[in-house]
């Protein structure tokens, strides 16, 4: 299990991060998500080691993470890492080499990678000669070259085409799955974080404002806003739409209204059947996306509120 | 893994990535064949051995060049004699160019521009054998002949350093040119490691230190083999050509370009790690290491004066600086102008100037490595250190 406790680090005036405590099961797809500048590459560049916290620990199984145990680590940057001239199959040898592997198995492993991200054809080739959708698969290959017990990347969706995202949620699923390594990966994409992740962590400003399954997070968030249709005018979510007449309940997409604390919504119930017979009533859980809308926005809503 | 495999594996990827560059080995390729048009150039225009062709008819003159042949040493040339069986023939073979000159019946036939030396040689042996044969008819012993016209030759002294000048001059700039192209490719290769954030990945594997030592390490190594192999280059095409006369201190001057070449590149090597670790972009680094590769070129210039006037205050002074040493060291020594204990100091100073340089880009390279942005300035450099 990796445990980030308490991490706290400052760039000047900037708070990059703020007591970021969060746990990554073994196994388990995690996404980091959050808004740009919230910390998320921070703190994955304290988890591998190359950026020391102000304050707080990263351990993994129970023990401070030293650098015998962060070889383990395959790791991805944001702004990706290769050596541009160097040929594929080399540097990928030379990168499992520096995990601590000899140097026949880092040879058989650099094999096996770009055999099985379609790189066969591309071993001898100079980094900057590739595309960049097959500089991405080296950079993949650079992170899982080594076999790693855990896995730690930088947006690595980004700037994938669609088959180059179903290739790498193929892999990291395998990774988790079959190998049962703890995968965090932070994206924007949160469709793609929803489908793919057990659990996340949504930070802003360097705190964490949310964390847990997704299921978890969606129940938690749910109760406030409700579907409602009905045979009728405007009920049926297509086409045009009502506009209950009872205060404290909004619209917020279609026929999925939001309910302030404190309305019951039989009531809303009760207006639909004055319209229509029902066809569909309950709790509508939000989805990510909407969840991370409504985090980040009731942060920045308490922020608001407090004096300058 | 252990420090030394870190170091080992960072090396050794230097050197297999350098070695195989279109740079490197178009720099080797250009450099050996300078060394050697310079080796080749200065045979040909140095004074060295001239053989001379030199035909005789006759048994008179056949005793002039056996005279002659006894004296060649002391004029410096070698001569091949050849007996011919008459005037016409020698004409013939002067003309055709097969033959320098001919000896006939007390005439000395040349082709157009004869050697002044093979002359002076010819007119002395003549001489000589007219003096013996007019001492001998007068019942002078051959022994006393000998003595009064074939003396013991007189003992030559060279003063002055003319023929290690040259030397002097190539050992300085082989040093300039291997300490410039390695100490910035030392650079380079740090930022470029930035820049492409590829840093990043190898220092979540190994320490800092062990990156920037498998660096120094492995780019010096290539470094002091390309000028062993330019260094041999130059001696093996001075065998051959034969005729230039190496002075007696090249081999010990050889030595040292090699010891200077690897206490003066690790100092710069130091320096300019420094100079790529305190930027982030590659052209950022031009000017954050332009006052090095400025000490560079002075300490050239010095050492350049020190072929020239290798006692001078100035080389003299240059010799125990440990930056512009190495430009200067060698090329003293060339022309026997550098006393043992100022080797040795020099030398103490340069190993501990590398020490004190390798534990301060160490400390600056760790702290500066993974850090991004705008280029630091001189004192917040100085500020990592502590």
């Amino acid at each position: 299990m990796l445990e980030l406790s308490s991490l706290s680090k400052r760039y000047g005036d900037t708070q990059a991060l703020d007591e970021l405590s969060f746990e990554v099961e073994p196994g388990q797809m995690f996404g980091f998500v959050g808004p740009n500048g919230a910390g998320k590459t921070t703190a994955m560049r304290i988890v591998i080691g190359v950026l020391a916290p102000d304050s707080g620990t990263v351990s993994w199984a129970g023990s401070p993470l030293d650098i015998e145990m962060r070889r383990r680590i395959g790791y991805m940057p944001e702004e990706r890492g290769l050596y541009p001239k160097m040929r594929v199959a080399e540097q990928l040898t030379y990168l499992a080499e520096l995990h601590g592997l000899d140097s026949g198995t880092a040879a058989e492993n650099a094999e096996r990678w770009t055999e099985r991200l379609g790189l066969a054809e591309r071993r001898g080739d100079r980094v900057e000669e590739l595309s960049l959708g097959n500089q991405q698969r080296v950079q993949l290959a650079a992170a899982l070259v080594h076999e790693p017990d855990l896995l730690i990347l930088d947006e690595p969706f980004s700037g994938l085409d669609p088959v180059g995202v179903d290739v790498l949620s193929e892999v990291l699923l395998g990774e988790a799955r079959e190998r049962n390594v703890p995968v965090v990966f932070s994206s924007h994409q949160l469709e793609l974080v929803e489908r793919l992740c057990d659990a996340v962590a949504i930070i802003k400003d360097g705190r964490l404002v949310a964390s847990g399954s997704v299921e978890e997070l969606r129940t938690e968030r749910a109760g406030r806003r409700w579907l409602v249709e009905f045979e009728g005018e405007g009920g049926g979510g297509g086409g045009g739409h009502w506009v209950p007449a009872l205060a404290g309940v909004r619209s917020v997409s279609g026929s999925v209204f939001e309910l302030d604390d404190g309305v019951d919504p039989q009531r809303l119930l009760d207006e639909a059947r004055t319209r229509g017979s029902v066809r569909r009533f309950g709790p509508e859980s939000p989805d990510l996306a909407e969840l991370f809308r409504d985090v980040v926005a009731d942060d920045s809503q308490a922020l608001e509120g407090q004096p300058l | 893994m252990t420090d030394r495999r870190a170091i080992f594996l960072t090396a050794r990827r230097e050197i297999s990535e350098r070695a195989r560059s279109r740079a490197f080995l178009a720099s080797t390729a250009l450099q050996v064949a300078i060394v050697v048009a310079i080796v080749v150039v200065a045979s040909l225009t140095s004074g060295g051995t001239d053989t001379f062709k030199v035909g005789t008819v006759g048994d008179e003159a056949g005793a002039v060049t056996d005279a002659a042949t006894a004296q060649q040493e002391a004029f410096g040339v070698e001569l091949d004699v050849q007996t011919l069986d008459d005037e016409a023939g020698a004409r013939a073979a002067i003309e055709a160019g097969n033959l320098d000159a001919a000896l006939v019946e007390g005439t000395l036939l040349t082709g157009s521009g004869p050697s002044e030396t093979l002359t002076a040689l010819i007119q002395q042996a003549s001489r000589d054998v007219a003096g013996t044969e007019a001492l001998r008819s007068k019942g002078v012993d051959d022994q006393t002949i000998q003595a009064a016209l074939q003396p013991e030759p007189l003992e030559v002294e060279e003063l002055g350093e003319e023929s290690s000048g040259g030397v002097a001059f190539v050992s300085s700039l082989l040093l300039y040119i291997a300490i410039i192209s390695f100490g910035i490719a030392v650079a380079i290769g740090v930022v470029e490691e930035k820049s492409t954030r590829v840093v990043e990945v190898i220092l979540s594997t190994i320490r800092p230190v062990h990156l920037l030592a498998g660096k120094v390490l492995g780019i010096g190594l290539l470094g002091l083999g390309q000028l062993l192999l330019i260094v041999a280059a130059g001696l093996i095409a001075a065998i051959p050509t034969g005729a230039l006369e190496l002075p007696d201190s090249t081999v010990s001057t050889a030595v040292l370009v090699g010891v200077y070449f690897v206490l003066g590149y690790l100092v710069y090597a130091c320096l300019y790690a420094i100079s790529g670790a305190i930027v982030s972009r590659q052209e950022d680094v031009n000017s954050s290491s332009a006052p090095l590769t400025m000490l560079l070129v002075a300490a050239y210039l010095v050492g350049i004066s020190a072929s020239n006037d290798p006692d001078s205050t100035l080389a003299v002074v240059a010799t125990f600086i440990p930056p512009l040493a190495p430009m200067i060291v060698p090329a003293r020594a060339a022309q026997d102008s550098l006393p043992a204990i100022e080797l040795v100091i020099s030398i103490v100073l340069m190993v501990a100037a590398t020490l004190a340089l390798l534990w301060l880009a160490a400390r600056i390279y760790d702290r500066a490595v993974l850090r991004m942005g705008a280029p630091l300035k001189l004192r917040e450099t100085l500020r990592l250190v502590r």
